[in-house]
């Protein structure tokens, strides 16, 4: 693990993703103090941190939901700051958001159709959400708001991988969900990561960190800390002091 | 000997229920159904969309009786057959569409657009001035060229084909044929409409951008390019049903139109659940029977023709105290 210090600036090798010094406000509230990370392609990067650090607002930050006031955040070596959020998406940057946020009067085929790129084949992406999702299968045309909070979460993670993303940015997937569905999930997000590289919010540090191969911890709008993502880190006692404070 | 009231009431109920009069009632509330449909049904669009509360609908609708209107007298002369007048009103109802279209897509690209991140006091007040501007402008126009503004446009009526005026039997229910007319238009308008919002992919756009317009941007929808088709879908079917108004000679093309059909939109929009356009049709159906209804009561038993018209607003007042949020309404729409 390094240094509690927090780095000046993201690792700018060949990155897929870079945010460097990035300040991010809500009205006058200064959120985002200077974030820097770096996500490699094909790496499972979880983000963790206290409620309210800045975890969901970096994610906003880098689909352009939130813009930056400063910094900047480029996907593939392209500056993604002052893009709209759909052209960042059609880009390859996909949004796992928190609470599923699932289109409830939108049948399970309808959410995964729209997810799949406009001029590829909805069959296909249907075809994909099922195989990887069976439970998903059984009720295609059941409204997405009918669903139980387990298979939404499955909806939303489907949506993302029909996406052709690149990257995912996944917001709380074990949010609210039964430890049982939280296993399924984190089943889930693993076989996606085996395609996609995954930039990954979790209040629940022993999914993210198996789930991660590196981790940023988040504190007051910066990062405070980062290093290799191992069950140790659960037992670290910065860490949690960080996230218990 | 004064009759009983009680003993009229009955002698009306029972002529009420003879499957002819229960016919006539029917045809007459879905002819009435179809026109609120289409006056209702891009206001609801909007609205479902956008979250923006067009008080210009009515304009657009009226812009769309007198240029739809304009078409009409320019192609129809004396000797046009039956058949040409209703060709040349699906030509009227392209043109009609397209132009409200485009005029709709104006407005909310330079007006509306630089507003969408104010509270929806803004739009309102900005579209209630789009209102002003427009019905003074068709005012000014309308006299300019000789015409009264606050009269229906005779020569725009004059133009319906004569099968539209006459009366027709079947099975002992007779019908008109306008209110036919407007069955038939009425349900392609609508049929059409929810066949783009069921049936294809942008129709999917729509009704994801309806609920979640931010989740939506994230899949890579360029939203804001959804509103401007969608608020051209919304004023091209005002257009299309201003031109219907202009052969019925219950509202036609004058000026007034567009507060005449504002305010019936709203209470349909209201009471089917803002920004429901399925919500939309359904209370179309339910006012226009219940319009055609009372009229039929009030016009044959109780002899007082004022009220009908009082009784589309009695059933919103009605379906806002049972239900609130209208017959299919959700509880927020517009999220952008």
């Amino acid at each position: 693990m390094s240094d509690a210090d927090a780095p000046e600036a993201a690792d700018t090798g060949d990155a897929l993703l870079e945010v460097a010094d990035v300040h991010t406000y809500y009205g006058e509230s200064h959120i985002l103090e200077g974030v820097s990370l770096s996500v490699d392609e094909g790496e499972v990067v979880a983000l963790i941190g206290r409620n309210g650090v800045g975890k969901t607002t970096t994610l906003r930050s880098v689909l352009q939901l939130t813009a930056p006031r400063e910094g900047s955040v480029r996907f593939r070596g392209e500056e993604l700051v002052g893009e709209a959020t759909n052209e960042v998406a059609r880009r390859g940057v996909g949004w796992i958001p928190e609470e599923r946020r699932v289109f409830s009067q939108l049948t399970v085929a309808e959410n995964v159709r729209i997810a799949a790129p406009a001029d590829g084949d909805p069959d296909a992406a249907l075809e994909l959400a099922f195989d990887t999702f069976p439970a998903l299968a059984e009720r295609p045309d059941a409204k997405a708001g009918a669903l139980s909070g387990g298979q939404q979460q499955m909806l939303a993670i489907a949506r993302g991988l029909v996406g052709d993303n690149d990257l995912l940015l996944v917001d709380e997937p074990s949010e609210g969900l039964a430890p049982q569905i939280v296993a399924d999930v984190a089943r889930a997000l693993a076989t996606v990561a085996e395609e996609t590289t995954l930039l990954l919010v979790e209040q629940n540090l022993p999914l993210a960190m198996d789930l991660a191969d590196r981790f940023y911890l988040l504190d007051n709008g910066q990062v405070v800390t980062d290093g290799e993502a191992t069950s140790g880190v659960t037992d670290d006692e910065e860490i949690r002091r960080y996230l218990s404070a | 000997m004064m009759e009983l009231p009680l003993v009229s009431m009955l002698d009306a109920l029972g002529q009420f229920l003879r499957p002819s009069t229960l016919g006539e009632v029917v045809v007459n509330g879905l002819s009435k159904a179809a026109v609120y449909a289409m006056i209702a049904g891009g206001l609801t669009l909007i609205f479902g969309l956008m979250g923006v509360l067009n008080f210009a609908h009515g304009s657009l609708t009226m812009f769309g009786a007198y240029l739809g209107g304009l078409v009409l007298v320019l192609a129809v002369g004396q000797t046009t057959g039956v058949a040409a007048r209703l060709a040349y009103f699906f030509v009227a109802a392209v043109v009609a569409f397209g132009l409200l279209a485009a005029l709709g897509g104006a407005i909310e690209v330079g007006l509306i657009r630089p507003l969408y991140d104010r509270p929806p006091i803004y739009q309102i007040l900005l579209t209630f001035g789009v209102t002003l501007v427009l019905d003074e402008l068709a005012r000014i126009v309308v006299d300019f060229y000789g015409l009264q503004p606050i009269s229906d446009w005779q020569a725009a009526l004059g133009t319906k084909p004569g099968v539209l005026s006459s009366s027709y039997e079947f099975a002992g229910v007779s019908a008109n044929g306008l209110a036919l007319f407007e069955i038939v238009v009425g349900a392609l308008v609508v049929g059409a409409v929810w066949g783009f919002l069921t049936r294809t992919r942008y129709g999917l756009v729509v009704r994801a951008g309806s609920e979640d317009s931010e989740m939506a941007e994230a899949l890579g929808i360029d939203v804001r390019r959804v509103f401007t088709t969608v608020f051209a879908l919304g004023a091209g079917i005002a257009g299309v049903a201003g031109l219907l108004l202009a052969w019925d000679p219950k509202w036609g093309a004058s000026v007034p139109l567009a507060a005449e059909t504002l305010l019936p939109a709203f209470v349909v929009v209201i009471i089917g659940g803002l920004g429901t356009f399925r919500g939309t049709v359904y209370a179309a159906l339910l006012v226009g029977l219940v319009d055609a209804t009372m009229t039929w009561w009030f016009v044959n038993a109780i002899q007082f023709s004022a009220l009908p018209e009082m009784t589309i607003f009695l059933l919103l007042v009605l379906v806002l105290i049972v239900k609130p949020q209208g017959l299919f309404g959700v509880a927020e729409v517009g999220g952008h």
